[in-house]
């Protein structure tokens, strides 16, 4: 069963049109991959998918229904659900607040302390510092409550955005770990990556996307084999 | 020497009644980085909706309170969207146009003040304004009117409710997330249009309350608008724009310094003493007293 599909979907900021008619399907319990270099187009398909961007054409489905249009405070409440990029976290408050935060949700709101045990239970640091600020976290911790606070969100599909940018390499294994877990879980994932290598290890399908547009596609070790994509982002 | 309880107690007072102008203001401009050049107006509206209500109703008007704040409330809820499109314009600068906005509004509200309630000042009258408590010790006394200490205690009730909300309550968990990271609290599913209505509401009937309760004070008159605001930013802009914690230091220093000037020096220079104390501390200290203001 499909869980996301966008058709022929173009977006921009402003003047400058940044998605040149994306065709994507996200297949439910998967994890696949939207690959690219910087500036790409890769985070601006996340807010695109999520709603904080509006698409200037083309129609998204999210299972089934579409949701084209949308806003952030409703498409969240369907079960999408963004890890953003460079965290975003709610810097001033604690660590436990961070995480209730992401249970105002309709759908999370029952679910709460559940929730709560389970991050808790993922990541053991925070459970620890659940009382410290969240900005006076370490960058990896800081990775941690944003997925976590994801997850107080009840997600069906959770959205990736660069999840290892700026860890260090040990951190960035758990990162993937972790992704990996939660797929074990049954969630469906759409993770957005720079570091190719580790996402098509774990990618179930890797879409390739250049100047706004995808150029590749296929399963991720048939894409981890193909010698273009080696040659242009494994270094090989 | 004899009258330093007297200046103590009268700048805790005073700075009651500053805690009640700003404290909903600061809340407003935390969240919604607004800058409501209304809020004077919002008060005098308030005092008249209190003085009115109270003459028709014959009931006393601090029992009124809570009726006044539900019914601005409601009318700041409403109002707020038109705010709201004023503020996510996309043309020009719309925090310049929020100013210029509301501060038509502030003059919209001022005239429709004086053709409906006319040039003349009046009070509210209280049944606890002719009270007072006066204390003796040997040669110190201290006068203490009855309203003034409801004054204080509603002021420290309101700061202690709008804490107690932000801190425990879901909802002021969703405010405080979207004054510090508007993006992600989309993210977390809260609606900025929806929290931000409530915190205009909240902040409306709150500055309607406070209006009674200078209403049965001092007089008050259509036009008083205008000195409320300036005193309501005072104290928001010595506590740090935004910042919620600091509103009360700030109206306890104001209040100090105004009730020590008016004892020990030239009442006449009290708005001056007042104007040198903001001057000197933004100069040292921009973002206000404790440094946390925006």
């Amino acid at each position: 069963m499909t869980v996301l599909k966008l058709v022929s979907v173009s977006a921009g900021y402003g003047e400058t049109q940044v998605l040149w008619n994306i065709d994507l399907e996200v297949e439910k319990g998967c994890i696949v991959a939207l690959l690219g270099a910087n500036g790409a187009g890769k985070t601006t398909t996340l807010k695109t998918v999520c709603g904080l961007l509006p698409a200037t054409q083309g129609r998204l489905y999210y299972n089934g229904v579409d949701i084209t249009g949308r806003p952030v405070h409703e498409t969240v409440n369907l079960g999408i659900t963004l890890v953003p990029e460079g965290r975003q976290l709610f810097g001033k408050m604690t660590v436990e607040e961070n995480l209730i935060i992401g249970s105002f949700l309709k759908r999370a709101k029952e679910h709460r302390a559940r929730n709560l045990a389970w991050v808790y239970e993922l990541f053991p640091p925070l459970g620890i510092r659940r009382n410290q600020i969240a900005e006076t976290l370490s960058g990896g911790e800081q990775q941690m409550v944003a997925i976590g606070r994801g997850l107080m969100q009840n997600p069906d599909l959770i959205m990736f955005d660069e999840p290892s940018l700026g860890l260090a390499p040990l951190l960035v294994q758990e990162m993937f770990r972790v992704i990996g877990e939660l797929h074990r879980r049954g969630l469906t994932v759409f993770l957005v990556e720079q570091n190719v290598h580790h996402s098509l290890k774990i990618a179930d399908y890797g879409y390739v996307i250049e100047n706004g547009r995808i150029v590749h596609q296929g399963e991720g070790k048939q894409l981890a084999a193909d010698p273009t994509i080696r040659q242009a982002y494994l270094g090989i | 020497m004899l009258l330093l309880p007297q200046a103590l107690v009268d700048g805790l007072l005073i700075g009651g009644i500053y805690i009640t102008i700003a404290i909903g203001f600061s809340l407003a401009y935390g969240v919604m980085h607004i800058i409501d050049f209304a809020v004077g107006e919002w008060i005098m509206l308030g005092a008249f909706l209190g003085l009115y209500l109270s003459q028709w109703t014959q009931v006393e008007p601090l029992l009124l309170l809570p009726v006044v704040f539900v019914v601005f409330a409601v009318l700041g809820y409403l109002f707020q969207p038109v705010i709201h499109r004023v503020l996510s314009g996309k043309k020009g600068n719309p925090l310049l146009m929020a100013l210029v906005f509301t501060f038509g509004l502030a003059i919209a509200f001022k005239g429709l003040g004086l053709t409906v309630f006319g040039f003349f000042s009046r009070s509210i009258p209280s049944a606890m304004a002719a009270d007072s408590f006066t204390f003796v010790r040997g040669d110190f006394f201290v006068t203490i009117p009855v309203i003034r200490l409801i004054g204080l205690a509603y002021a420290i009730a309101v700061t202690l409710a709008l804490s107690w909300i932000l801190k425990r309550t879901d909802f002021g968990l969703a405010v405080q997330a979207l004054a510090q990271n508007k993006e992600a609290a989309g993210l977390m599913g809260i609606s900025a249009k929806r929290t931000n209505s409530w915190v205009y509401g909240i902040y409306v009937g709150i500055s309607a309350m406070s209006g009674v309760l200078i209403g049965c004070m001092f007089s008050i008159s259509a036009q008083m608008g205008g000195k409320y605001t300036v005193f309501s930013f005072f104290v928001v802009v010595l506590a740090g724009m935004g910042f919620l914690a600091g509103v009360p230091w700030a109206a306890f220093l104001l209040g100090m310094v105004q009730s020590f000037f008016l004892i020990y020096f030239d009442p006449g220079y009290t708005l001056l003493a007042v104007f040198i104390i903001l001057y000197a501390v933004l100069l040292i200290s921009p973002k206000g007293l404790f440094g946390k203001g925006v």
